[in-house]
């Protein structure tokens, strides 16, 4: 029993979780980062199309990242706490 | 410490040692208090040991073979200190059907000091509806059995057993015979709703088969009981920890069963609405019961397997930072879809939200998480006679370590996918049998995530947006006119 009084004695005394990004801000988070995804890849399917694809790529990246925290910050908007 | 006698039961048949029991105590008495409920039993019995020898600190309980196996709950302290002792168990004398158990003394005693040891139980499924059938509108009863010394391997001045029951409506108790040895007055005396066995004075020990065969009895005490006998026949917990959302959701699938005498004839929902109508229901019907949630939870959802049930209240506590002492409890008044009669069964998801924040800390020494999770939600008066909590961590959880308030039956670590997953997360799984209200204690996991693992799902959903993208320059540049028509210059 001394090892589950330790380790509840250690749980009391720790600060609480806190997360990387406050939930608070999931919210405007997700708009942002979902609405600069949607603007970045309007923007990449107006550009000419040339062989090598030289702007097109870095902004897909750029928009796939954006777009990926957008989708997670949207998964917890909504509740579906992932 | 605190026991489920089905691991017990595997060293019993291992073990048939006979404990030599030296006489190093003296009971000057013994006091057993049985508070008969509806499917959980409290039985208290106090002894007041007077030490003989110098240097006793090892105390014996003997308990009957019966009672160990229906015991889900066990603690011994000393009276008025808070902390338990420590208990191990030490073999069954032979022949005898009964199981000794050593309780350790913080310190031991000099000759001739006395302590008053307090032996906490809590039976289940030791009371039975009798009759097994009852009308709508008839009363309900219910039936204990136990033996009717309490015994000791050691000798006993005086000792007294008590049923306490909620009621005084007793229909039947046992006149137990063959006892002028020990008492010269009546055996047996119901005052209220108490019937006292006793006292008998100058028992000898009774750890041994001489005295089981001469004076050992049954006694058997009918009762009358008001409250609905609840049991859950199984109870599927899962607690799912979430990172980014800071999120502990924790969602209970119960199946819950009405154990009182079975229902005789149909329901008939006239009757039952002019009993709740004149507030006279009978005491065998569950028409609403009231569970504590904890505090600062939110999205909560009560459904079956028709859909949401809408008859319930729930009002929210405020939240509670986590190192404080919490006072107020979320009260959750559930009225299931029909009332459950006796012998009928009700299924229904529980669930809700509550932060992170409230059960979850950060060691930043160690770098390691520790989260509580409670093992039930209890539902006043219920035993749970299955339950398997699962406890799933985030994706990329690693160093996982637990501890549980008691052994489990099992323990496993499995993987459980969901959203935006893609290696899995560690999922525990613990089982118990035979829960009742003194086991609604927390679980402690520990574990680590590392940075990389959190931006696991980010990077996924990124992914696969990637490869949408890749598509779509591809798809830009490829030709697909079937034919060009040649421009004419006119």
């Amino acid at each position: 029993m001394s090892e589950y009084e330790s380790i509840k004695a250690l749980h009391d005394s720790l600060p609480p979780f806190r997360p990387l990004i406050s939930v608070a801000l999931l919210p405007y988070l997700a708009l942002i980062l979902l609405a600069s995804t949607f603007a970045l890849a309007f923007y990449s399917s107006i550009l000419p199309k040339t062989t090598i694809p030289g702007k097109e790529i870095p902004l897909a990246v750029t928009a796939s990242i954006l777009g990926g925290f957008g989708v997670v910050a949207l998964f917890c908007t909504v509740g579906v706490y992932v | 410490m605190l026991r489920l006698w089905s691991a017990i039961s595997c060293l019993l048949l291992a073990s048939a040692a006979a404990s030599a029991s030296s006489q190093s105590f003296e009971n000057s008495a013994i006091v057993r208090t049985i508070d008969l409920g509806g499917s959980l039993v409290h039985v208290t019995t106090t002894f007041a040991v007077k030490a003989l020898k110098e240097a006793a600190g090892v105390y014996t309980i003997t308990l009957p073979e019966d009672e160990i196996f229906n015991t889900s709950w066990l603690e011994v302290k000393v009276k008025g200190k808070q902390q338990p002792l420590t208990v191990t168990y030490s073999g069954a004398p032979a022949g005898s059907k009964s199981h000794n158990l050593d309780v350790s003394l913080e310190k031991p005693l000099e000759a001739g000091a006395t302590i008053n040891l307090v032996l906490e139980t809590v039976q289940t499924h030791t009371t039975r509806p009798w009759p097994q059938q009852a009308a709508q509108d008839e009363d309900q009863s219910l039936k204990y059995e136990t033996s009717l010394f309490v015994l000791s391997p050691y000798n006993t001045s005086v000792q007294r057993t008590k049923l306490k029951s909620s009621s005084p409506r007793i229909i039947f108790y046992t006149e137990p015979e063959n006892v002028q040895a020990f008492t010269l007055e009546n055996p047996v005396t119901k005052s209220g709703s108490t019937v006292t066995y006793g006292p008998y004075s100058n028992v000898p020990p009774s750890a041994n088969q001489a005295f089981l065969d001469k004076y050992q009895q049954r006694v058997v005490l009918h009762y009358s009981y008001d409250y609905p006998v609840l049991e859950v026949l199984k109870l599927r917990r899962a607690a799912e920890i979430s990172h980014w959302g800071a999120n502990l959701n924790i969602q209970d699938d119960i199946v819950l069963h009405n154990a009182g005498p079975r229902l005789n004839g149909h329901f008939s929902r006239l009757q039952h609405q002019t009993q709740s109508f004149y507030g006279r229901g009978a005491p065998h019907v569950l028409p609403l019961f009231t569970v504590q949630l904890p505090p600062g939870i939110r999205n909560t959802y009560y459904l079956d397997q028709i859909g949401n049930v809408s008859t319930s209240h729930l009002r929210v506590a405020p939240s509670v930072s986590r190192g404080l002492k919490n006072t107020q409890n979320s009260v959750l008044e559930l009225k299931p879809r029909y009332p459950i009669m006796g012998g009928w069964n009700y299924t229904y998801t529980l669930g809700w939200d509550a932060p992170l924040g409230d059960s979850g800390s950060y060691d930043p020494n160690t770098g390691k998480y520790i989260v509580s999770i409670p093992v039930m939600t209890e539902i006043p008066g219920a035993v749970v006679n299955d339950a398997e909590i699962s406890i799933i961590l985030p994706e990329g959880a690693t160093d996982v370590d637990y501890v549980a308030p008691f052994p489990a039956l099992s323990n496993e670590i499995s993987t459980h996918v969901t959203y935006l997953d893609t290696i899995g997360r560690p999922m525990v799984i613990f089982k118990y049998k035979n829960l009742t209200n003194k086991h609604a204690k927390p679980i402690y996991v520990s574990y680590r995530v590392p940075i990389s693992a959190h931006l696991r799902k980010p990077m996924a959903v990124a992914t696969v947006l990637l490869v949408l993208f890749t598509f779509a320059m591809v798809a830009r540049r490829v030709d697909l006119t079937i034919y060009k028509t040649p421009t004419k210059k006119m």
